[in-house]
């Protein structure tokens, strides 16, 4: 390499790296002064895949945040004046010519059509359906995560009696399958709320509850795994000679060190919950308000919207989809960054 | 071995209890009052406070809990007499209660409605190994080459998309648009008065969906058993002793990468029999996960009670069977 690539700070040739030409020794340079995580998100980065998916979920995010501009922008609203200003009761309750498809050409006015019989705009739908989703899957995923970290921190650290209580805990939850826990939580909450005036976010609070009170366990165990291990490692030794109290070991010595089976176990959670909340809102046990989703496809699985209006189908299916599979796919690219060893 | 299963068999009996009696303090404290719902039925929508009480007060909702739970553990083993207001049911020996819809005992339809999930649960178990064992060892065998890439991000592909999406295309495309010949009738008909043939077509749609879907998990755990069995000492053994490729892959290779996959099996069998809730709606089939649905749009309590109940039960066992049959695949595995 000639003198004039090579960057003002170089001193002689000998040490200087040639630029994009040898990348493992140009690593090896930068290395020392990066943290895991950034090495990951470096790796990230590359993944092509990854890259993709990150910018649809970020799409996803764009559309949640910011619903109500958005539909305010495309002139929509979640308000329908009278149905039958929109839909034609004589034709199955299929939307009017002039609303667009399936009948009518695109219009602005509609931009994804109207909802068969309600007349309900489906953009405003969709996008508050991606908000309650998100909503509901990131609070979920939160508070399962707080409950996983503390419980697995506790009794990988702690052992001993804790250690087996906890355990327990752990292996009773596991065993209990999220359908049935709201299948038997729905009639129940029905029975009592369904009178309230705010009976939509009860519903949704007691959804985010049951998500999290089943999801814990598996960021229970990575953590309890990865602090078995990390607890006989020298610096929590040097910590306990040192006389630090052990919440002080937990949280300041042991915690930083857990990030990657945290964010691991976030990448899990996320399109997991986010798929949960669809299908029991399809099921007519979960979000019940119609803003979401799974009710949407429950209402275009309709066998006479299904033969005539397809696309009323697939835009809450295709939401959920999309999300759905680009949170795994980038979960799976994240954790092939965190981890080189478990190449797929 | 013995003391291992006896063990396992009492902390079984212990889980049993301890969900029995969660589930039964849910139903007791969670609703405003246990016999609004069937009052709300009987009386049309019109439940007067007096008649509230009387309904609370012929179920034994006025009692003290563990009072009632003791007659709820008694009918479940010697049956009892329940009365809802004026008029008396016989619940017979295994009681968990009379539906508030039908006013039959519960126990009977749930067994009515057993052979539908049963049906689904055996058939699509069965796929998933018949599909996901082969699939993962062809593709250890052929590890690192395009065959196997392209199969394992395919698979990773599908595994991605949630289940019910997967099934409700299935079935909307399949059954109700192109109208497949062997697809169209999805249902659940007895295979007895009915016919096999009709029994069988009825699921075959239900058995395929959950097949392709859940073998794709198999594939990768398969695969991955496999690829770390097939680079033991002992495989490179048996090659050099000249034993043909059938022998090492299928007596050493896949012997050893089969106890993972002997595990998730044991709890998806479980699973699918305590709720296939999602496969039941979409392709139709009346089993127990369609009743549960129907309990809780109902409000049907005892109901809604009797197959969480159920499902917690059929886990449980599934569970026991796997750590027994674990221990018996794989001799490292320690019982203590």
């Amino acid at each position: 390499m000639s003198a004039e690539t090579a960057g003002p700070e170089t001193l002689g040739s000998l040490s200087t790296e040639p630029e994009n030409q040898d990348p493992n020794s140009q690593q090896a340079k930068e290395i020392a002064g990066k943290s895991p995580i950034r090495i990951a998100l470096g790796r990230l980065a590359r993944d092509k895949i990854a890259v993709v998916c990150a910018l649809v979920v970020l799409f996803f995010i764009i559309c949640a945040v910011f619903a109500g501009p958005i539909s305010h922008l495309f002139g929509v609203s979640l308000e329908t004046p009278l149905a039958s200003q929109r839909v034609d009761g004589l034709n199955n309750g299929l939307p009017k010519p002039e609303m667009g498809p399936p009948n009518g050409p695109f219009t602005w006015d509609h931009p994804m059509g109207v909802a068969p019989r309600t007349g309900e705009d489906n953009l405003a739908y969709w996008l508050y359906g991606c908000r309650v989703s998100l909503t509901i899957a990131t609070t979920a995923t939160i508070f399962a995560s707080l409950v996983g970290v503390v419980v697995g921190l506790l009794s990988g650290f702690l052992g001993g009696t804790v250690d087996k209580v906890l355990t327990f805990f752990i292996d009773t939850f596991l065993t209990i399958p999220y359908l049935l826990a709201a299948l038997t939580l729905a009639p129940i909450i029905n029975e009592r709320f369904s009178l309230s005036d705010n009976y939509s976010t009860i519903q949704k609070t007691s959804l985010i509850i049951v998500l999290a009170t089943l999801g814990w366990m598996g960021t229970a165990r990575l953590i309890r795994g990865e602090v078995l291990a990390l607890r006989e490692r020298e610096f929590v030794q040097a910590a306990r000679v040192m006389g630090m109290p052990t919440s002080r070991i937990l949280f300041k010595e042991l915690l930083p060190n857990l990030a990657a089976p945290i964010i691991i176990s976030v990448s899990l959670m996320l399109p997991a919950f986010v798929a949960a909340e669809a299908g029991l809102a399809y099921l007519g046990i979960g979000v019940t308000d119609g803003i979401s989703w799974g009710q949407t496809i429950l209402k275009g699985t309709n066998l006479t919207f299904f033969r005539e209006y397809p696309q009323y189908l697939w835009q809450p299916l295709l939401g959920v989809v999309a999300l759905v599979l680009a949170l795994n796919l980038l979960g799976d690219a994240l954790r092939d960054a965190l981890d080189p060893k478990t190449r797929r | 071995m013995f003391a291992y299963v006896v063990k396992r068999l009492i902390s079984g009996v212990l889980v049993v209890t301890l969900i029995s009696m969660a589930i039964f303090l849910l139903f007791w404290y969670g609703p405003s009052s246990p016999a609004q719902p069937i009052c709300d039925r009987e009386s049309g929508n019109r439940c007067t406070p007096a008649r509230l009480a009387t309904y609370e007060k012929t179920l034994g909702y006025d009692n003290p809990v563990y009072e009632e739970y003791g007659k709820f553990v008694k009918g479940v083993f010697v049956g009892r007499t329940l009365t809802i207001a004026s008029n008396d049911y016989e619940c017979a020996a295994p009681c968990l209660g009379i539906s508030f819809r039908t006013k039959a005992p519960v126990k009977e339809e749930l067994v009515s409605r057993m052979p539908a999930t049963f049906s689904i649960a055996v058939g699509g178990a069965l796929l998933y190994l018949l599909f996901g064992v082969p699939i993962g060892v062809a593709a250890a065998r052929r590890r690192g080459s395009l065959a196997d890439k392209s199969l394992v991000s395919s698979f990773l592909f599908i595994s991605s998309i949630p289940y019910y999406l997967f099934a409700l295309l299935t079935w909307l495309y399949l059954t109700v648009t192109f109208e497949v010949p062997l697809f169209s009738n999805t249902g659940y008909f007895s295979p007895i008065t009915e016919g096999p043939w009709k029994w069988f077509s009825g699921m075959f749609l239900a058995w395929v969906a959950l097949g392709i879907f859940g073998c794709t998990q198999y594939t990768r755990y398969t695969r991955g058993a496999m690829v770390e069995s097939l680079s033991e000492d002992y495989i490179r053994t048996a090659k050099a002793k000249g034993l043909p490729a059938r022998t090492i892959i299928y007596k050493h290779g896949l012997r050893a990468a089969l106890v993972p996959v002997v595990t998730i099996f044991g709890i998806d069998f479980g699973t699918l029999l305590a709720g296939t809730i999602f496969t039941e709606r979409i392709f139709e089939i009346k089993g127990i996960g369609w009743w549960a649905l129907e309990a809780v749009t109902g409000k049907d309590l005892p109901v809604v009670q009797a197959t969480a109940l159920f499902g917690a039960v059929a886990l449980i066992i599934s569970n026991l069977i796997v750590d027994v049959v674990y221990s018996v695949l794989d001799p490292r595995v320690r019982l203590s």
